[in-house]
């Protein structure tokens, strides 16, 4: 059982890591600016355009515990 | 930290542009992606009663939505159609990590193994997500039109399910000692540990578009405490369900917290219950911390749009949510710092810088708090589409927040503060926590799964050679016994020589 259920649970791999000190253009010349924990906003923003207007006016739950 | 804790998660299921789904079915269907072979019905509901009441006494009914009226005469009708048991209603799998998985009434539901690490609890909880979210794969394939879920705790019309954070603690603590510490400490939690949403709702529904506050859950609080979960919610909740010695423990069964996609949301959250359980064990928590009205408090520090968070002790003195909760802080500090681990540690060290952070700038918690995240990406998307907060396509992305899509969710767009790594994430799918009973659960299931009879949290029941016999679990509380059994399992080659080895 465990085998099968093993094999059914893997996933792809994807970075989750946050941009951190380090992380960024590789630019080891003239002053470094702060780098500051932002996210990319121009991806999240493409990411947020994406989802349906309407999504939560259709979604209807059961109540639970 | 030296204590036994667990986090359960309803999550909300749908089906792609699609309002109206059975709900039911689907939960049940979707569970049953996780597996392969035919299902085996083995968990044992003898230990669960969800009518028994911590002041003890036996309720003799439990409180439920309106609308469930018409939804259970179609369950019925469906049941008898389908002849679906309970048990296949119920769907419950028992994973090799130690975990629970199965339908609770209409929403798949994740229990994780009880863990006594915060952050061995963070990754079972992300793995629960990861499990589901791969069903949901699996599902969307066969059905050919995706499943969505979410790790919330609302509809946006009235509708709210749960997300419980459980706590194994001494019973000899009588049940108002308990509730005189732990109902303020739950209601002023809100400000670093709620979710964030866009309205105030009503169980009739969205009563005022465009708020935007603390909590998803703090709406439906109605009562103090008591036995119910579905309706007429309390904040502390009084099931007797210990699963474990009833004569030593009661479980905590803490119902008024979010479903949480941070993190350190989570940790923080779990770390800072679990250290007030030992205040309040100690009997350190003074009277003096009760606030007046607990129902209204609790929505009005969620609804505040000033964040000054002010409330009223039952002395009549008036403090901001944040002094309340350094008023617990302190006492931790002052208690529990002799007996500190790493993380214990890690949890005043947060705790503390939080509540800071909260006084001086509640922004600056993008990265760590989703309340604060989910704010942020509202306001950076309002801001850039010129939309209204009442404009419905915020709540959209308020819902898409949760979705536990790694590619589509928007939790996953925010580069967020871990405080675990996805190679702990990945090991929890498949292996317990190492110090607790979960991991003899785990492991017997992974090893001797066709000899497993019946299983509950507290015990196994195992067929060997025709007989029943069962393994009482309940001593493992105690992480010295847990360790015993967990040895003697592990050098156990079947069945026979474990039950020898345990002298069963």
């Amino acid at each position: 059982m465990t085998a099968k259920m093993i094999a059914q649970l893997e996933r792809k791999q994807r970075d989750t890591k946050p941009i951190g000190p380090g992380d960024g253009d590789g630019d080891n010349e003239g002053p470094k600016r702060q780098k500051v924990n932002r996210p990319d906003t121009q991806e999240l923003l493409k990411r947020m355009r994406r989802v349906d207007k309407d999504q939560s006016r259709r979604y209807r739950q059961r109540t639970g515990e | 930290m030296e204590r036994l804790f667990g986090i359960e998660t309803e999550y909300g299921i749908t089906l792609e542009n699609e309002a109206h789904i059975d709900a039911v079915k689907q939960s049940i269907e979707l569970i049953k992606s996780y597996r392969q072979e035919d299902f085996r019905p083995v968990w044992d509901y003898r230990g669960e009663d969800p009518f028994r009441d911590e002041r003890g006494f036996r309720a003799n009914a439990l409180s439920n939505h309106p609308d469930e009226k018409e939804e259970e005469k179609r369950d019925r009708k469906r049941n008898i159609k389908e002849r679906l048991s309970f048990a296949e209603i119920k769907s419950d799998h028992i994973l090799a990590n130690g975990a629970r998985l199965y339908n609770d009434h209409a929403h798949p539901e994740y229990s994780t193994p009880e863990c006594s690490s915060l952050f061995d609890l963070v990754a079972h909880d992300k793995a629960g997500e990861r499990i589901l979210q791969r069903c949901a794969e699996t599902r969307s394939e066969k059905l050919g039109k995706r499943v969505l879920l979410y790790k919330n705790n609302t509809d946006f019309h009235g509708h709210s399910y749960g997300c419980h954070d459980n706590y194994l603690m001494a019973r000899e603590v009588p049940f108002e000692i308990l509730k005189q510490g732990i109902m303020p400490f739950f209601i002023t939690r809100q400000i670093f540990a709620g979710s964030g949403k866009i309205g105030i709702e009503t169980e009739a529904g969205l009563a005022t578009p465009g708020h935007y506050q603390l909590s998803q859950r703090s709406d439906f609080f109605h009562v103090e405490a008591s036995v119910d979960t579905m309706h007429n919610r309390p904040i502390v909740n009084t099931r007797d369900e210990p699963h474990a010695d009833a004569s030593k423990y009661r479980r905590l069964h803490g119902i008024a917290g979010d479903a949480n996609m941070s993190e350190y949301a989570t940790a923080l959250k779990v770390g800072t219950t679990a250290l007030v359980i030992t205040l309040i064990e100690q009997r350190r928590v003074p009277e003096s911390l009760a606030l007046v009205n607990p129902i209204d408090t609790i929505k009005t520090v969620s609804h505040d749009q000033t964040y000054r968070w002010i409330v009223m002790t039952a002395e009549g003195k008036t403090m901001s949510a944040i002094d309340h909760q350094r008023e617990y802080l302190a006492l931790a500090q002052k208690h529990l710092s002799e007996t500190v681990g790493l993380e214990t540690d890690w949890v005043l060290t947060e705790w503390e810088d939080t509540l800071n952070a909260l006084e001086a700038d509640p922004m600056s918690l993008t990265d760590r708090l989703d309340w604060v995240a989910k704010k942020w990406l509202l306001e950076t998307f309002a801001e850039e589409e010129g939309v209204a907060w009442d404009d419905p396509w915020l709540q959209s992305l308020d819902l898409e927040y949760h979705n536990i899509d790694l590619d589509e969710g928007l939790y996953y767009g925010i580069p967020m503060r871990r405080v675990v790594t996805d190679e702990q994430i990945d090991a929890a799918l498949h292996n317990p926590p190492a110090d607790t009973r979960a991991y003899f659960r785990g492991r017997a299931v992974d090893r001797f799964s066709d000899s497993i009879k019946a299983i509950q949290w507290d015990s196994i029941t195992f067929t060997v050679d025709g007989r029943t016999r069962e393994i009482n679990l309940n001593a493992l509380a105690d992480a010295a016994i847990a360790r015993q059994y967990n040895e003697a399992l592990d050098q156990s080659p079947n069945v026979e020589t474990l039950l020898e080895k345990l002298h069963q």
